[in-house]
């Protein structure tokens, strides 16, 4: 399932962002637009993705979607210097 | 309700065996994580049940990647903890099925020139996901004290 929630916080001593729940479906709707829009190149690209490498053009479109699937629990924090990155997805 | 479950509460019903002895049966069946569980001995006024059924080996999986990084430098500590879900590395290998041979072959060659003896075209995706999946096995532990950095990665 793809991720539904990003979690993105940033400070550093000269500024400081409040802690975004951002709701990933605000993201995944215009992409899903922007790819219907760009479909006939995306179907050349994964065509020719597929002939080069002897895989299935289904093959090719299920590992990008594995791949963005598996991006939930994903968790990144970072500390240095004062400052903190924190990014998780849900 | 687990047929195997089911013939040992239907012994204990029929006084075929005591309720300790049924107790450990069933404790038996239960799947313990990394270890294996096994059952032999006979039982009185069994019949035929066999205690190989209760064997099993159950081993959780590994669902994250976890890299922790401290160390302490001029100008303050520094800690970086990333979580990244094995599923994304299991995605990730495949999509290296998608380089061309073409790549594979210059890749190789690059690499043979700065002295690593390594050929990527034989590394299939299948030996890659094996290896991601003996990574829940992984732990490395550095603690490096003249730098003061601690590094670990493992997997839970």
């Amino acid at each position: 399932m793809i991720p539904n929630i990003a979690v993105l916080e940033i400070q550093n001593p000269h500024f400081r962002m409040p802690r975004l729940w951002i709701p990933l479906i605000l993201l995944w709707i215009p992409l899903a637009l922007l790819l219907l829009l760009l479909s006939p190149v995306l179907f050349i690209v994964v065509c020719a993705i597929s002939i080069a490498n002897g895989v299935g053009p289904l093959r090719v479109v299920r590992i990008f979607w594995d791949i963005l699937s598996s991006l939930r629990g994903t968790d990144v924090r970072v500390t240095s210097n004062g400052s903190k990155v924190l990014v998780r997805i849900m | 309700m687990n047929e195997n479950r089911r013939q040992i509460l239907e012994m204990l019903a029929a006084g075929k065996i005591t309720a300790d002895e049924a107790d450990r049966l069933l404790a038996a069946l239960e799947p313990e994580p990394v270890a294996t569980a096994n059952f032999t001995g006979n039982i009185a006024g069994s019949k035929g049940w066999s205690a190989n059924d209760s064997s099993t080996t159950v081993k959780t999986h590994a669902k994250y990647l976890r890299v922790l990084v401290e160390s302490t430098e001029k100008n303050g500590p520094t800690t970086v903890n990333v979580r990244v879900p094995m599923q994304l590395l299991r995605a990730g290998v495949r999509l290296a099925s998608l380089i061309p041979q073409q790549a594979h072959d210059q890749l190789d060659e690059t690499l043979s020139k700065h002295g690593v003896p390594l050929t990527l075209s034989q590394i299939k995706p299948e030996n890659l996901e094996e290896l991601i999946d003996h990574l829940g096995d992984l732990t490395v532990d550095v603690d490096a004290k003249e730098e003061k950095a601690k590094v670990r990665v493992f997997c839970e």
